[in-house]
């Protein structure tokens, strides 16, 4: 049995910060790509135009980022549960996810997590974004502010190992920012991630739980696309 | 008399003619000042009191060690202050040349020019130390520019549109933009961080601790090991790996200087130096210093030079010095993260028929 149930999944904070930092993300792959290779790509009208673009996008994605911090850590106080993962997660939930990915997925079966409000990640998405958001995102940011000043900074900027380690750190954390976006990008179209994220709400199925405590892993929910759990099925039907 | 004799004597007179006429053109040159052998001297003469602070007021004083190293001292006092009185110092002032006698060319490009209302040749030039722009290096040019135009003004104002104000007004000497000069080259010099710090502030290095370092070689040994005074890039580069303490600093520089200072709308167009492997920025030289106090310029291979200093931890140059093995590991970076959408994307597309079954079951 099931039926259809809405949930709130992301709050309008959320929702204006991510398309701010998407939309700004975008901008400085794109003029940031201008300033490396000017003599192969001219996006923007100038290379001034380019690096004005670049800096202006910067420090807006650096401030949405400090928002996103501090609405997270101080206002709804779900930071770490949201972006750390659990030792069931680790154990289990990382596996299972990478199964349904690589295998599950392809036979059909419907992805083994399914996002509640205090627990939107799945264990390869609480994975990824805490490197994305707990390394990649500051550090490209403090590399790009110590870009930004390279007069006024210049102590700081040698005690980092010189201007040209700052900027080799600030390209690779770039390139990985968009490896990061294109597989962010393709796995949003694996299920309803992109219309949560556009109106707040999420359509979900709602199944009755079935099954006892020892098809249920803890920690981990829900456990109705299991292989176990779909085995424990079979057998109440032949029972 | 015999003919024979007649045309000894025929010759020995014309060889008369001749020296008499060499000796007088020599001493018509002498009278007006202008003499192009070893004047030292006869500069001795004025620099035993004008080269001694003490003896003469501080506007006369004449710095000997820097007035030699000027091309005005190969010409000797004398040409520029023709009619010393005979009882000077008497009090009266000792009338000096026109710069235009002798930089006539010089001084019309200068009058098209924005500085021409403002102040003459000696705003800018000491007569008794100038160089030429090629002796000194960029920095040095700047201090003149820096006698009229204060250097935290001139950083505001350039700050206006101009990104990282102070670092290019502390990078280019002024003439590169404010001159219509065609053809530039980089000029590299030798420097070190002020006072062996970590941090301090890179400095020119002077000639002696250079000598020192190159352990009785020239100077140019440490950068051009083959010893050929040519630089190739690969030995710019060996330099900068191997070097704890030196770096090659870049100065994008005009090869012909002009004296028409303006403002030129083409200098903020970015791409103007910050494009890799720029026309503007293929010929390079090596300024070593002199024992003099000038600079011995040691051609530089054509190329991209200073995607050769990318080894050099302190030297940057937006869009134009990169490292192509930091691009192609960039590149390897965004191909991984493109895996997931082109594999999974392609499975994913061949077994669409799975998940339509599973939905209609469903």
């Amino acid at each position: 049995m099931s039926e259809k149930k809405r949930i709130y999944l992301q709050p309008w904070p959320i929702r204006i910060w991510h398309w701010i930092n998407a939309s700004g993300i975008i901008i400085l792959i794109v003029s940031g790509a201008q300033i490396r290779f000017p003599e192969s790509l001219s996006l923007f009208n100038s290379y001034k135009s380019a690096i004005e673009v670049h800096n202006t996008a910067g420090i807006i994605v650096s401030i949405s980022f400090s928002f996103w911090f501090f609405y997270y850590k101080m206002v709804k106080n779900t930071l770490d549960k949201l972006y750390i993962p659990d030792e069931e997660d680790i154990k289990h939930g990382l596996v299972r996810q990478l199964l349904y990915y690589c295998f599950w997925y392809f036979l059909g079966r419907p992805s083994p997590y399914h996002a509640t409000p205090d627990h939107k990640f799945n264990p390869m998405q609480k994975s990824a974004y805490l490197a994305v958001m707990f390394v990649l995102m500051p550090l490209v940011g403090l590399t790009g502010i110590l870009l930004l000043n390279v007069t006024p900074l210049r102590v700081l900027i040698l005690m980092w190992g010189g201007i040209k380690f700052i900027v080799a750190l600030h390209f690779l954390l770039a390139c990985s920012l968009l490896a990061f976006l294109c597989t962010h990008v393709y796995l949003a179209t694996l299920g309803d991630y992109i219309k949560p994220m556009l109106i707040g709400w999420e359509d979900v199925e709602e199944h009755e739980e079935v099954g006892g405590t020892e098809v249920a892993i803890p920690g981990y929910r829900p456990v109705r696309h299991y292989p176990e759990y779909e085995r424990a099925l079979l057998e109440q039907r032949h029972s | 008399m015999k003919p024979a004799d007649l045309q000894k004597m025929s010759l020995l007179a014309k060889l008369a003619f001749c020296a008499w006429a060499i000796a007088g053109l020599i001493a018509q040159a002498s009278a007006w000042g202008f003499s192009y052998g070893d004047q030292t001297a006869s500069n001795q003469a004025c620099l035993s009191c004008h080269g001694k602070t003490g003896e003469v007021p501080k506007g006369s004083f004449v710095d000997p060690q820097r007035f030699t190293l000027t091309a005005h001292a190969s010409i000797g006092c004398a040409a520029c202050h023709a009619t010393v009185p005979s009882n000077h110092p008497d009090g009266t002032k000792v009338p000096k040349a026109d710069c235009r006698d002798c930089h006539s060319g010089i001084s019309d490009e200068y009058a098209k020019g924005l500085h021409a209302a403002k102040t003459a040749c000696n705003g800018c030039h000491n007569p008794h130390l100038v160089q030429n722009p090629k002796d000194v290096s960029g920095q040095e040019i700047n201090v003149i520019c820096s006698n009229c135009h204060n250097s935290l003004e001139m950083t505001a104002k350039h700050g206006e549109w101009l990104p990282q104000s102070e670092l290019h007004l502390r990078m280019l000497p002024c003439i590169t933009c404010h001159t219509g000069a065609k053809d530039y080259y980089i000029s590299m010099y030798i420097v070190k961080s002020k006072g062996d710090s970590r941090f301090g502030k890179q400095e020119v290095v002077e000639y002696a601790e250079l000598k020192a370092m190159a352990g009785g070689r020239p100077i140019v040994s440490l950068i051009d090991t083959n010893r050929d005074n040519y630089v190739s890039l690969e030995e710019l580069r060996v330099f900068n790996r191997s070097q704890k303490s030196l770096r090659l600093y870049g100065m994008m520089t005009p090869s012909t200087v002009s004296h028409k200072f303006e403002i030129l709308d083409s200098r903020r167009n970015c791409s103007f130096c910050h494009t890799s492997g720029s026309g503007l920025m293929q010929t390079s030289f090596i300024a070593v210093p002199d024992e003099k106090g000038s600079f011995l310029r040691v051609p530089v291979e054509k190329g991209a030079v200073l995607d050769a200093l990318y080894a050099a931890p302190d030297f940057y140059m937006m869009g134009s010095t990169k490292n192509a093995n930091l691009n192609n590991v960039g590149l390897a970076i965004i191909c991984c993260g493109l895996i997931m959408p082109v594999g999974h994307g392609f499975v994913r597309f061949l077994t669409r028929k799975n998940r339509k079954q599973k939905e209609h079951q469903s």
